[in-house]
Order: C-alpha cells, then sequence, then structure tokens
C-alpha cells in the first residue's frame, strides 16, 4: 500500500529513530511501512495516525 | 527537506560477524584437534568445546549494541539472544556429560540410559521454547511478522529435506539419518530464511 510518511515524516524533520520512537515500534518497523513493503495492522495504523495528527486515509493512499 | 543520517541502512555488522567466525573456526579448530591428536584426554576433551562458545557472548553483545544504534532490536530480541547463548552452553555441557557416561561408564541401562540422553535432549526443547516464547513477547507487529514468516519458510524447508531424504533412504540411495537432525536442520533453515529475507528487503 502507498503512503506519504516520508514526505510527512521530513515536514516534520523527524528520523526514521524518531517517528519510531513515538510509535514504540522498530526503526526498521517504520522504514518497513513507509517503503510500502509491510502494511500495518489496524492500531498501528491508528497510532500513525494520532501521532501525525491526520486522518488514515491522509497517510493512506488506496491502491 | 533535509533527511536525518539514519535514513541509510544500517552499516555492515562487521563486530558481530567476526565474532561468529571466531566463534565457527574455533568450533571447527578445537573439533578438529580432538579428533586427530591425542592431546586431551576424554572427558575433557569436550569441556575444550566450552572454549570457543565463549565467543558467543561479545558476538551476542556486539549485535545487540549494532541492534540499539540501528534501534531494530526489541527487549523481546536480547531476551531471546540470552535465553539462547545460556541454552547453548546447557546444551554443550549436557552433551559432554552424557557422552562421558555412556562410552567410558558404559552406562547403557534403559532407565539411566534414557536420563543421559535427556541432559542434550532438554537444553534443545528449550530452545524451541525460547522461540515460541519470542513469537509470544515480540511487542513490534513487524519484527514478529518477519520472524514467523521466517520460521514457515524453515518449516516448508525442513519438510521437504525430511521427505525427500525419506525415501532416498527407503530405497538405499541415501544413509540413515538420526531424528535429532530435524532441529538443527530446521535452524539453518530459520537462519537461512532470515538472510534471504533481509537481502529481499534490501
Amino acid at each position: 500500500m502507498k503512503n506519504r510518511l516520508k514526505v510527512l515524516r521530513a515536514e516534520r524533520n523527524w528520523s526514521q529513530g524518531e517517528l519510531a520512537e513515538k510509535l514504540g515500534v522498530s526503526r526498521q518497523s517504520v522504514n518497513a511501512v513507509e517503503t510500502g513493503k509491510y502494511d500495518p495492522s489496524l492500531p498501528l495504523a491508528f497510532r500513525i495516525s494520532a501521532v501525525f495528527d491526520l486522518a488514515i486515509e491522509d497517510i493512506f493512499i488506496r491502491d | 527537506m533535509t533527511m536525518k543520517r539514519d535514513e541509510q541502512h544500517p552499516g555492515f555488522p562487521w563486530a558481530t560477524v567476526l565474532w561468529g567466525v571466531v566463534f565457527f573456526a574455533g568450533m571447527i579448530g578445537t573439533g578438529l584437534l580432538i579428533r586427530f591428536t591425542q592431546l586431551v584426554p576424554a572427558p575433557w576433551s569436550m569441556a575444550l568445546m566450552l572454549l570457543p562458545m565463549l565467543a558467543l557472548v561479545p558476538m551476542s553483545r556486539a549485535y545487540a549494541r549494532q541492534s540499539d544504534s540501528t534501534a531494530c532490536a526489541s527487549p523481546a530480541a536480547r531476551r531471546y539472544n540470552t535465553r539462547l547463548i545460556t541454552l547453548s552452553f546447557a546444551y554443550v555441557f549436557g552433551l559432554m556429560v552424557a557422552m562421558y557416561f555412556y562410552r567410558e561408564k558404559e552406562v547403557t541401562d534403559g532407565l539411566a540410559a534414557a536420563l543421559l540422553a535427556l541432559l542434550p535432549a532438554i537444553p534443545t526443547l528449550g530452545m524451541i521454547w525460547a522461540m515460541a516464547r519470542y513469537v509470544l513477547e515480540e511487542q513490534d507487529e513487524y519484527l514478529r511478522a518477519r520472524m514467523v514468516r521466517a520460521a514457515m519458510m524453515a518449516t516448508g524447508l525442513l519438510l521437504s529435506i525430511a521427505t525427500f531424504w525419506g525415501f532416498m533412504e527407503l530405497f538405499g540411495v541415501l544413509p540413515h539419518v538420526e531424528a535429532w537432525w530435524a532441529f538443527p536442520t530446521w535452524a539453518i533453515a530459520l537462519g537461512l530464511s532470515q538472510f534471504w529475507n533481509k537481502v529481499r528487503e534490501q
């Protein structure tokens, strides 16, 4: 699934590690989600949405 | 917009690989030394195998350091490493004691022999338990999914090898292989699967 994580993260000047810390996951997880190699579970998607203060559909793009 | 340093892939884990090489070279070297020289009498020869195993300690420390710096390991992964190393020592020690009594003291009586066989078997079962605990304790869904995927691949590989070998053996093409090989084969297959997944991720 495509997403805007990299851009959103860059806008806030957060590193992958910093975002990982805010989400309580590993940096690898952030990398895997960001590059579209892993689709997060619904709970993690909601955590991502809360961290960016955006709706899920503003972060993840339907194929 | 500037991206920070940790965007890049973490560096190659030289220290971990180096200690891994030391471990394998030590194990093979000590094995050959025991096999082809009579310098160290049994049961001390088996105790000698514990020496190269000490390399596992700095190896896991180096891995944890690398993992911390890239925030890739979780507390569950660290517990898993500690458990596996402890159980590996228990396995070598158990095997050493069991082989000594089996060969030198000729303990071959049913119950006593069964108890001896349990000495290396129990730590091995412990390793399987440690893997199950890891999957249960891992809070990071991606790391957990990665482990589960690698374990499924390893299971497929083991079942394929066992089926192939079993029929080859039945028709007298390949020699008999003892059943305890199942776990080391699965563990090697797990390592290969994890490596393959890592390559695919990059």
